[in-house]
This record gives C-alpha cells, structure tokens and sequence, in this order.
C-alpha cells in the first residue's frame, strides 16, 4: 500500500496556516510576559544600569576641563619639552584670554579637577586670574605674556606646574585609574609610580583583599559548626539559639561595632580578664582594636549571620538518613562526613562564602571606627574623595576597580563550581 | 550633569518628603544642630520656618543637587575649606552684595566682614557665598587625675613620650596634627600656616616629629571616640573638638583639662546652595544666624566660639552665660589670650594640599 502524505499547510479553522497561528499566539505570551516584568526591568536599568555606567563613564572622562582652556591645552601639545624648558609664549597667550574671558564656574571646577594633577594649583589660578582682570581692565596688552605670569608669581617659571598638564589635555583619560593604582604620568605622559611618601592605595587594596579573605575564612570556620547545630537540633530546641544568631543581626551596625570597642580596648573586657587570670602582665595588654585585628574581629562577627543563614537552609533539608547509610555502609564518620555531608553543602557554603565576601570588601562603617591606624579598606578612601576632595572621577575609578574584582571573582566561582549552584535554600 | 544620574535623582525625589517652603538647613546633627535650633532658628521671626536636616559632611551631595537641577538644601552648614570651594564652583551663590548691605554691622560700626577680621580671620572666596557661624576646635585635652605630679601643658609635652609616657589619642586625617607637630617644634602657633605655606620641608618637618609619638598612638575617626579612650584611661590625652570636651565637662561631670596653645581654631560657615527654592527667606535666615547676638546666644548650648569678635563682650559681660548659672568663658576656645597661642587653619592652603597630605598621613599611619 502507498502511504501519501500531504504537503500541503495545515490550516486552522479560519483558514491561517497553523504556523502562523501558533507563532502569533505565542508572541502575544511573550509580550504579556514582557510587559509584567517590564516594570522590574525598568527599575533594574534606572537604579542599577544607569547609576553604574555613570560611574564608569565619570572614572574617563575629562571633557569639563578641556571645554574650558581648548586653546591652552592645544598649544601645550606642541611644547618640545627636550627643547625648551617652559612652554611656548603661545600657551601662556591663550592661558591669559582664557582665564580672562572665561566663566568663574567653569573656570572653578576646572581648578578643583587642576588640582588633582598638582596641589597648589586652586590658589596659583585663583591669584593670577585677579591680577589678569586688572590687567585687562586697564586695557594694557602685555608684551610678553611668559614674563607677566611669572611676574605675577614665580611659579608659572616652575616646569613641574606645566608637565601635569598631561593629565589633562586629553578628553578621554585614564589617569584616574593610574591615581587609584599609586601611579601617576610624567613630564612626557608615561606611567610612572607616584611620589614615594604618598603610596597607599595598592597597600589598601592589598589590606580589603586580605581582610575580604580571611572574614570569608573566619566566618566559614564559625558558622559551620552553627548552621550544622541549628540544622540537627529538635526544633524547640534550634528555634531559641536561632534566636541568638539573629538577634546581634538585628541590631544596630554601630551598636556592634562599639560593643566590640568596649570588649577589645586595652583596658576593654578581654584584657582585664586575661590580665586577671595572669595570662599576660598588666604592661603587655594586647592592642587588639584601632588596627587590623580589630577591624578583622569585628567584621567576623557582624558578618557571621550572612554565612549561617545560607548554610543553615542548606543543611536542612540534607536528609539525616544519609549519614547513617554512609556508615552503614562501612564509612568512619570523618569519610562519611567528607564524601557524602560535605559536598551536599557546597551550595549554602557558595552562597555564604559570596555573601560575605561581597560584603567584606566594600565595608565602609566598621572599618573606619574600629580600623584605627591600619585597619581601613578601599571603602573610606572612596568615601574621602566623594565628600572632601570631590575627586569623582578617581572615586569612579575606585569603584570601577572593585567593579572588576567582583566580576572576576564571578567568573572564577562559574568556572570552577559553577554558578548554578548557589542555593539560599 | 549626565542624563542617567538626572534621571536616577529625580526617581529618588519622588519618593522625598514634599515640605512647602520651609528653609532647609543642612547641619551636621547632635548637640551642634540642636544649639543651631535654640541659638538661630528658635530666636527667628518665624521659627517653624527653618527645617534643620542632617548631613555627613563635604561638598559632595550639594553638588550633586546642584548639577541635576534638583535643589532641595536651601542653606548648608560647611567647613571653611568646602565654603571655598563651593563658592568657586558655583555650587553656592555669590551674595556678596547682599552681605554687604543686609548684614548687621557690630557695635562699633565694623562690618561684619571686618568684624571676623578682627577675630583673627583673613578674607577667602568662601566669603561671598556664606555667613560666619562658629570657631570650633582641635585642641588637646587630659584628665587631670592621671598625672599626680607635673601636668603638661603644651604641644612639646603632647608629642614627648619620655617626660610624659603613655598613649595620645590622634585622628585619622592630618588637619590639625600637621599644625600641631609645627608648635611641638618650636614654631610660634600664629606663625604656623605662614611657615607651611612658603617654607619648603616644613610639612616634612611636620612628619618627624609626628614620628616621635607615633607608636604610642590610639587613631580615632568619630568625635565621640577621644571622650571614650581618656575616660576609659586607654589613652592619657587627646586631640578632640573642643565642644565635645565642653560638654562632658559642663554636662556630664568631668574634670577635663584643655591645652589651649597648639589649639587649632577651624570655622562653619552657612552657605546659600545655588537655585536654593527658598533663596530669598534663607538669605534672611543667614542675616539672622549671624547677628553678634545670636551668634553668642550659640555658645549657652555648645562651646564653640563665635567667628564674629563681637560676640565675645556679649558672652564675658553677662556671665554666668551657660544654663544653669555655669560660666562659659572657660571653655571659648577664641577669647583674645587664647588666640596668641593658637593656629587659626588655612582653609585655602588646606584646600590646595589637603588630598596630597592626607594620603601621605595615611601612608605614614599604616607604616
């Protein structure tokens, strides 16, 4: 017998072919879908996308200054700086009518960015911008324009001004990120370490490294026997120490901080009662807060719930019968416990171990009570230049850095357990 | 100002409080905008008018209101060196003019301006945009019971760990420890900002004799914390504010003894935030907030001392002038013989240096 099949479309009732039907059903699900999440999607691009892009849009960018001296900063690029120890009589020509005609705004935000580059920059243009007005008020045109700056003070005679314009002359720049590294540009524009004394951001990122580290560590080593506690015990039993493990979540950020002031001082609790036991002399109480120690132990503490609290829902749900069948099996318990509990909670650990480490590395407040001489991270000096020094694109670059180590991590943690392992529970 | 930061401010706005035309003072909260509410707004024509908020410091919010056209500060409580620099920026607005013809002149027909002259101020460009508020600060204090024999009482005792062994307590940023080391070397204090400013090696200078102190050092970052580490015997003397200081002592019993020379006298200035809503009532406000009278009027809940020399008389002539009958003379930081051993900070110097020193000063710190 010969089978024939139709090649013809399968058509609907109405007559549209099946396909057409069911891809047009079909889009209108995925708009629908589309526009319930549309609003969350929104929200994610308004207060995380765009924020974020600003932020490294900001950590390049040097448009404000080159918008206000255009024809200084062009001239500057055609110094032979081998040739002639100061710049050109040109620069300084456009320097005079550009401080002379330009706004006093953006003049002044162009010092605040100048100033970056060198300090004493704000009060050498400030000075010499007042002394060209009267210049320019009583109509006299200078003969040479070299010598009327340096006679209106002795430091437009000083090259090191003039080669900072390097960090500037260029719209787009990456000084930013050399300044958050310890480094900064030369006479002829090429990277070099900054000025010895200065040196501590590559020591802070060093230190927010290490102290990310080992909290991570700290609290992995406490909680778990914690979470592994609280999962096991009768429920009566686990729901009250539970409370112990949220109640110090709950409570104030400052307040934990200063409670372990009062514990870890010199004259704190834990030397007065090692003194009184003897273990150490009344002159060798340990200095164990206002440096790195105590900003260790009191992140440890203040973080410890977010690595409990994922392993706890892990381990709980880790059936107890397979412990016993590993055993049962002929496994010692430390076997059992590494082959078989272990990897079972290698999801509440990522999830913990992330948690934390996310966390640890942009700390802010703790670190700066308790950090004292040595136990500050990468989050004050952020703080610093976004208050104090306005300095928002070396902030950006900050940000951008701890931006890109997150991101590494991410990828590291993808490659080698793979991300689809996370589990809050 | 970029489209994105725009748009995320104006989300964030939608959801602030909506106050209808009440001036909106930026301060720095605690007993300091508490004494602002008594000393200014309470004493104003209209005081529900004045709304204090709480900030943390620095330039950085206002100037993100500013460049985002979404001004709701209308007048900010700021540092000298911040005063400058927004003023220079146009985050603030150039009132010059109209702090010339509405402020109140002192008793003797002195301008106002001349009148913080004459409490040991120079003119800086943070004087077109603000009106004075108060002197505060860094000064170094000890409990008295802790030394039974000599007691010291200058910067060269603060920074001598033989003749006076023991922790210091110190901040963490260089204002004022930089000034002090000066005097601990022998510079005159009034000479001090001079000798920074032109002597080439003078902060160097500054940096070896921090470094005779620096392994007995305690570093603090909240003004609360110096209080705490003397009480607490954990160090015997510190730097603090001295209204801090002030307050333990009028308010809480303590015996605190101050330093007074190597003191280092630093300012808050009311700054009017350009496109301010309430442009017209604020910039009444500051003409208020900075009459001799209130100024002094400041000093009965904090003993910060006023920047206008004129407020002094008004304190010294009707002592007792602290509540409860307490006389708050000794505690000004800025009365005429105090000023002789004392740095009054250069805020525009520090603006020029302050990013580059405060790295080296941490640095130095952590070494």
């Amino acid at each position: 017998m010969e089978v024939t099949i139709s090649t013809a479309e399968l058509l609907t009732t109405d007559g549209i072919p099946l396909k057409q039907s069911l891809r047009k059903a079909e889009r209108r699900n995925k708009l629908r879908a589309f526009l319930l999440v549309f609003p969350l999607l929104l929200f994610i691009i308004v207060t995380f996308v765009m924020p974020i892009g600003d932020m490294l849009l900001r950590s390049v960018d040097d448009s404000q200054i080159n918008s206000v001296f255009p024809n200084t900063f062009n001239e500057y690029k055609n110094w032979d700086k081998g040739a002639d120890e100061l710049p050109p009589e040109e620069v300084y020509k456009s320097l005079f009518f550009e401080l002379a005609n330009g706004d006093k705004r953006q003049i002044g935000k162009a010092l605040t960015r100048m100033n970056y580059a060198k300090s004493g920059w704000k009060s050498l243009i400030k000075k010499t911008t007042r002394e060209i007005k009267k210049i320019v008020k009583k109509g006299e045109e200078p003969v040479s324009y070299k010598d009327t700056f340096i006679k209106i003070n002795k430091f437009w005679g000083d090259p090191t001004y003039w080669y900072s314009f390097n960090q500037m002359v260029n719209d787009r720049s990456s000084i930013y990120y050399w300044n958050a590294l310890d480094r900064t540009f030369d006479e002829d524009g090429d990277v070099v370490l900054q000025d010895e004394k200065r040196r501590m951001y590559i020591k802070t990122w060093l230190r927010t490294f290490k102290v990310s580290v080992y909290v991570t560590i700290f609290c992995l080593i406490l909680g778990f026997p914690v979470a592994h506690l609280l999962a096991n015990l009768p429920l009566r039993y686990s729901n009250l120490l539970m409370i112990f493990v949220l109640l110090p979540f709950w409570t104030s950020l400052l307040v934990r901080t200063t409670a372990w002031i009062v514990m870890l001082q010199q004259n704190g609790v834990i030397n007065g009662i090692l003194v009184w036991l003897g273990v150490i002399s009344d002159d060798g109480r340990i200095q164990m807060v206002y440096n790195e120690a105590g900003t260790l132990i009191a992140m440890t503490q203040i973080l410890l719930p977010f690595m409990i609290l994922p392993l706890y829902s892990v381990m709980r749900v880790i059936p107890k019968s397979h412990m016993r069948a590993a055993q049962n099996l002929g496994a010692k318990p430390a076997m059992a416990f590494w082959r078989v509990y272990l990897p079972q909670t290698i999801p509440g650990i990522s999830a913990g171990g992330l948690l934390v480490f996310v966390l640890a590395i942009g700390y802010f407040i703790t670190p700066e009570l308790v950090g004292g001489k040595d136990g500050k991270l990468i989050g004050s000096w952020i703080a610093y230049h976004l208050k104090t020094t306005l300095n928002w694109g070396l902030c950006a670059a900050l940000g951008g850095i701890l931006l890109g180590i997150m991101l590494i991590f991410y990828w590291l943690y993808n490659k080698i357990v793979g991300i689809d392992n996370i589990k809050l529970g | 100002m970029s489209k994105f930061l725009k748009a995320f401010l104006f989300a964030s706005l939608v959801f602030a409080p909506f106050t209808a035309s009440a001036v909106t003072v930026a301060s720095w909260g605690g007993a300091y905008t508490e004494s602002q509410q008594k000393a200014y707004a309470d004493t104003y024509s209209d005081p529900s008018s004045i709304v204090f908020e709480n900030y943390n410091g620095g330039l950085g919010e206002v100037r993100a209101q500013v460049e985002s056209g979404s001004v709701t500060w209308d007048l900010v409580d700021v540092l000298p060196s911040d005063a400058i620099t927004g003023c220079d920026e146009g985050l603030f607005e150039d009132i010059s003019s109209e702090i010339a013809e509405l402020s109140t002149p002192g008793p003797d027909g002195e301008s106002m301006l001349e009148d913080m002259e004459n409490n040991g101020l120079e003119y800086h460009s943070g004087w077109d945009c603000c009106v004075p508020q108060i002197f505060w600060t860094y000064v170094v204090f000890y409990d008295p019971d802790a030394f039974p024999g000599e007691k010291p009482d200058s910067m060269a005792d603060f920074f001598d760990t033989e003749k006076f062994p023991g922790k210091r307590g110190i901040h963490t940023w260089a204002t004022g420890v930089i000034e002090k080391a000066m005097v601990a070397d022998g510079v005159s204090p009034n000479a001090v900002p001079t000798v920074l400013a032109n002597q080439t090696g003078a902060i160097d200078r500054a940096f070896e004799v921090m470094d005779r102190i620096k392994d007995d050092v305690v570093f603090w970052s909240a003004g609360s914390q110096p209080l705490e580490l003397v009480k607490s015997g954990e160090v015997i003397m510190a730097i603090a504010y001295n209204g801090r200081v002030g307050a333990a002592n009028l308010a809480e019993g303590e015996n605190f003894e101050y330093i007074w020379e190597g003191q280092v006298l630093d300012q808050e200035y009311l700054c009017l935030t350009a496109g301010a809503p309430n442009r017209d009532a604020a910039i009444d406000f500051m003409m208020h907030a900075s009459t001799p009278e209130a100024q002094a009027e400041q000093a009965k809940y904090i003993t910060y001392g006023p920047m206008r020399a004129s407020g002094i008389p008004i304190i010294q002539n009707n002592e007792p002038w602290g509540p409860g009958g307490v006389d708050i003379m000794p505690h000004m930081p800025n009365t005429p013989e105090r000023l002789k051993v004392s740095i009054v900070s250069d805020p525009q110097w520090w603006s020029d240096y302050g990013a580059e020193i405060n790295e080296r000063y941490a640095a130095w710190m952590g070494n």
